[in-house]
């Protein structure tokens, strides 16, 4: 089922703040069959969306259509969708079992069949032997597997999921979403999920997007916008170590930072902003860039550079370069630039150049 | 050296651990005593409670006369009142569990206008004291033909007695606050699966607030026990009085002299059940307490 | 869906709460006040001569009983509430630093909270019985001659002391639950650091546990000065309902502004008397009002430490 979202805004009447935007004119396709991340800080208005998505919210303007259908003014329980809440929303009081089968109830699906199918929804997502157990009497990670139960038992279109990652452990965390990606796969729902942490989405999106105060940044696989950021802060958003920014100019078709040629860069003159990202340093002894390490840290399989902005000693850069060199605090290193890690942003608007 | 301050260290411990329990201890018997009292005393035979003194602290089992009780009981109609205290505590506790949990809900739940201004102003009404609303609720049961001093009906008098108190602001605002402790989320959920508002309150916020809704029957139903005043009031044939008020009833021998043990059997009476439903459900009760401070 | 205001829908789970309440708190409310500007109000014909402002609360204020009962209650409420709260605050911090039989301990406090004013009133009259009575016994144990406490033609003061020690054993046990949770949520840290620096358990009471428990020890008291206010079911429990001991005068009645409310609306049928029971409710709500909103005020301003 493809998710079509056509200019959809979403405003809130704040009592001390007025009015705030938290979706902008949004229009994203989500594909049938994928699943898709939607990724921003928090109050970017990822989860107005999703809501917005749910019929939990209405939107201002703009329409959200599921294929062809126009779904914007169709209650919640008519759009076939099944969500999964960041705390699990799981009815404290009802087993697992009860839990899965509570939206067979709505339905009015016949017992017989109703324990049927949540039992293979539970065999699916793996707590098939834990259905007499209550919510309380489960880890986080088996509790978002009956919260996923529960939103696809009744065979939805399409399955959201509202940071579903973010109250479980870091170990827990990494086998969940490989889990979460396996399900997708095996049943083939439509699925968007909500999330702020980058290397979540990267690592199982099909595709992503980006927002950022309730418009979108960019969108396209995780790959894409990684290599190709469109704008400034896609390009600060994802990766880790994040991206290293700092102000220089552009001078004579070359781009100088603190006297020190990069490369060549075919623009009119004006300041701007560059964003290198902490794998695009190369050592390099021919080269013109030199900088002085302040602290190194070493994790065995590379070594990160700690440097200090020589234009703002607040600032520090990440340069991750290969182990096999010994490089110690206070020695200065010349650095090659790979080109295909080096972005210019407009310092006024942050589109790339 | 060091040791021996270790020692006196220990030994003042030691000592002022000894102070606290005596302190406790000395207060526990203050507390107990008028219970030991109550006991004592509706176990004794009246011949003795009026020679005795100083009267005897203890008495040895052949000397109970727990045909006190059987006197007491046979003193006023007090099977009759029993009765009639759970006939009344029952019809009062089901309309307020009713009243309260749709309120609570509305409260907690919906979103209508002047929400916030109507809970402000109902809570602002607990603090106002009871009498200011029993004298015109004395003159509304009495427009209603529900009481009159020349005579009454049983139901009349039922209704005169439970009507006025089937909902309780203290009760909406406690179990509101049990509502709101629901994640927003359980809601939502429930919506996406297209379940109606009532169905959601009855299926999912009534049993997870199961506790304070149990809490909530304890107080009323002790409540209603302990109802003195109001019954007074409003009832105008003895037989349709509740426990409390047959207390007051005149408890006196053949020669004119107060029964005292018949008097302490029959508080016995009152009060047994209250304990008891006090030891086995405390927690319930203790739950309801530390938000009722408005009540004093 | 959920935006979506659902007036209708919330009136209707509204309904019958705000009927019943309608009926029997918020007119009742108003109806005080008008009874109480009634002048000659006869509840038997339900009818008035016209209307006098200050009639009644003047005629209330004017009789012999209303300075009796003023001065009770003022006493019940300057006397009983300190010592109560101070006891129950001893009990409470004593309760929290013993481990041993606590739970015992607790229960036997927390007794005295469900039990019936009049049931155990009527034990606490016998109690002070001059005769067959324990308290006179026990003095009997020192050498003092019995008292008569509140026994035919008993004193007021004798009676008053009765009443007091009554009303001081019924307060104590909300006040230690509500310490009790309090001290329970004081953080154990504070008590560990004050032990590492040897520091005397009179002055860890004096210096942590009172600063860090005042904002309780405020609202507990205020609201116990209110609750005092109210007092009438212990008299009722301790005297019947003549609230005094047989054989006195109605100057050493124990009546409470409680107990002048109700024995105007005993009488009823008098014409006006509805009238002064409604002022009398008033001038008592007054009262709770001035303390309501001290206890705002108190708690905006935080107690602190």
């Amino acid at each position: 089922m493809e998710i079509t979202l056509k200019n959809l805004t979403k405003i809130f009447q704040e009592k001390d703040k007025g009015e705030i935007t938290a979706v902008n004119n949004l229009n994203i396709t989500i594909p049938s069959g994928k699943l898709v991340g939607l990724l921003g800080p928090s109050g970017c208005g990822k989860s107005t969306t999703l809501y917005l998505i749910a019929g939990l919210l209405n939107p201002n303007k703009g329409r959200i259509f599921f294929g062809d259908e126009d779904v914007t003014d169709m209650p919640p329980e008519e759009r076939g969708i099944g969500l999964v809440f960041q705390n699990y929303a799981l009815y404290p009081h009802m087993t697992v079992r009860q839990n899965i089968m509570f939206p067979l109830e709505n339905i009015k699906v016949e017992k017989q069949e109703a324990l049927k199918r949540s039992q293979e929804m539970a065999d699916l997502v793996g707590i098939g032997e834990l259905m007499d157990r209550k919510p309380k009497q489960l880890s986080g990670g088996q509790q978002q597997r009956v919260a996923i139960a529960r939103a696809l038992v009744k065979k939805p279109r399409v399955l959201l999921l509202d940071e579903p990652l973010s109250n479980l452990d870091a170990r827990l965390r990494l086998a969940t979403r490989e889990e979460i990606k396996r399900i997708q796969r095996e049943t083939g729902i439509t699925t968007l999920f909500v999330t702020h942490d980058q290397e979540e989405a990267m690592s199982i999106s099909d595709q992503i997007v980006l927002l950022n105060f309730g418009i979108k940044q960019q969108e396209g696989e995780p790959q894409d916008v990684y290599d190709q950021p469109d704008n400034l802060f896609s390009a600060k958003f994802l990766g880790t170590p994040p991206i290293n920014i700092f102000e220089g100019e552009i001078k004579n078709k070359k781009l100088i930072f603190n006297d020190m040629e990069l490369t060549t860069k075919d623009s009119p003159d004006k300041n701007v902003l560059i964003g290198i990202r902490p794998e695009g340093f190369i050592i390099d002894k021919k080269s013109a860039f030199s900088l002085s390490v302040y602290m190194v840290e070493t994790i065995g399989r590379d070594t990160t550079l700690i440097i200090k902005n020589p234009l703002d000693e607040e600032e520090t850069f990440r340069a991750i370069v290969d182990a096999s060199h010994r490089i110690k605090p206070g020695d200065t290193i010349k650095f090659k630039i790979k080109p295909e890690k080096l972005f210019v942003f407009d310092p006024e608007t942050g589109e790339l150049l | 050296m060091d040791n021996l301050n270790v020692d006196r260290s220990k030994r003042k411990v030691l000592i002022q651990k000894g102070l606290i329990y005596l302190f406790l201890v000395i207060f526990a018997l203050f507390i107990i005593i008028p219970f030991y009292w109550m006991i004592l005393t509706s176990l004794k035979d009246i011949d003795r409670i009026q020679t005795e003194i100083p009267p005897s602290l203890i008495i040895g089992f052949k000397d109970m006369l727990f045909s006190n009780y059987i006197m007491a009981l046979n003193a006023a109609p007090y099977l009759r009142y029993m009765l009639n205290t759970v006939i009344v505590a029952g019809i009062s506790t089901v309309g307020t569990i009713i009243t309260t949990v749709l309120a609570s809900f509305a409260f907690a739940r919906l979103n209508f206008r002047g929400r916030d201004l109507i809970f402000m102003l109902l809570i602002s009404t607990m603090m106002i004291p009871g009498e200011m609303f029993v004298i015109t609720n004395y003159i509304t049961v009495s427009d209603l033909g529900w009481y009159s001093p020349l005579g009454q009906t049983q139901t009349q008098a039922l209704l005169a007695l439970t009507f006025p108190f089937m909902t309780s602001v203290f009760y909406v605002f406690f179990l509101r606050q049990a509502f709101k402790t629901i994640p927003d989320e359980l809601y939502l959920a429930a919506k996406v699966d297209g379940t109606s508002d009532f169905k959601y309150l009855w299926k999912i916020m009534v049993p997870i607030a199961m506790p304070t809704i149990i809490t909530i029957t304890i107080l009323n139903a002790m409540g209603t026990w302990s109802a003195y005043i109001w019954p007074n009031l409003v009832t105008a044939e003895e037989e349709f009085r509740l426990v409390t008020n047959g207390l007051r009833n005149a408890y006196v021998d053949f020669s004119g002299m107060v029964a005292y043990n018949e008097q302490m059997a029959a508080a016995m009476i009152v009060t047994l059940p209250l304990l008891i439903v006090f030891l086995l459900l405390k927690k319930y009760i203790m739950r309801g307490v530390s938000r009722s401070g408005i009540k004093g | 869906m959920l935006e979506k205001k659902s007036n209708i829908k919330a009136w209707f789970y509204l309904l019958p709460a705000m009927a019943l309440l309608s009926v029997f708190t918020f007119y009742p409310l108003f109806n005080a006040f008008y009874l109480a500007i009634l002048r000659d109000f006869s509840f038997l014909n339900r009818t008035a001569s016209g209307f006098t402002l200050f009639g009644n609360f003047i005629e209330v204020i004017k009789d012999r009983n209303f300075a009796i009962a003023m001065k009770n209650t003022s006493i019940i409420v300057f006397v009983s509430v300190p010592i109560s709260v101070l006891v129950a605050l001893f009990i409470s911090v004593g309760l929290n630093s013993i481990k041993k039989l606590q739970g015992i301990f607790q229960t036997i406090f927390f007794l005295p909270y469900v039990t019936n004013a009049i049931a155990i009133g009527m034990a606490f009259a016998f109690i002070f019985h001059s005769d067959y009575g324990l308290f006179n016994t026990f003095l009997g144990w020192f050498g003092i001659d019995p008292v008569n406490w509140i026994g035919m033609g008993a004193s007021w003061s004798t009676a008053m002391f009765a009443l007091l020690i009554f009303t001081v054993w019924g307060g104590l046990a909300f006040k230690i639950m509500v310490f009790l949770s309090g001290l329970q949520s004081i953080d154990k840290q504070y008590y560990d650091a004050a032990r590492v620096d040897a520091t005397p358990r009179s002055r860890v009471f004096r210096r942590i546990t009172v600063p860090l428990l005042s904002p309780m020890i405020a609202y507990i008291t205020i609201t116990s000065f209110i609750g005092a206010f109210k007092a009438y079911r212990t008299i009722i429990g301790m005297f019947g309902p003549t609230l005094r001991p047989p054989g006195t005068l109605s100057k050493d009645s124990l009546i409470t502004i409680v107990g002048l409310v109700y024995q105007s609306l005993r009488n009823a049928d008098t014409i006006g008397e509805i009238s002064r029971a409604a002022s009398a409710s008033i001038i008592l709500f007054a009262i709770t009002l001035i303390f309501t909103l001290i206890q705002m005020w108190v708690s905006k301003k935080r107690v602190h430490y």
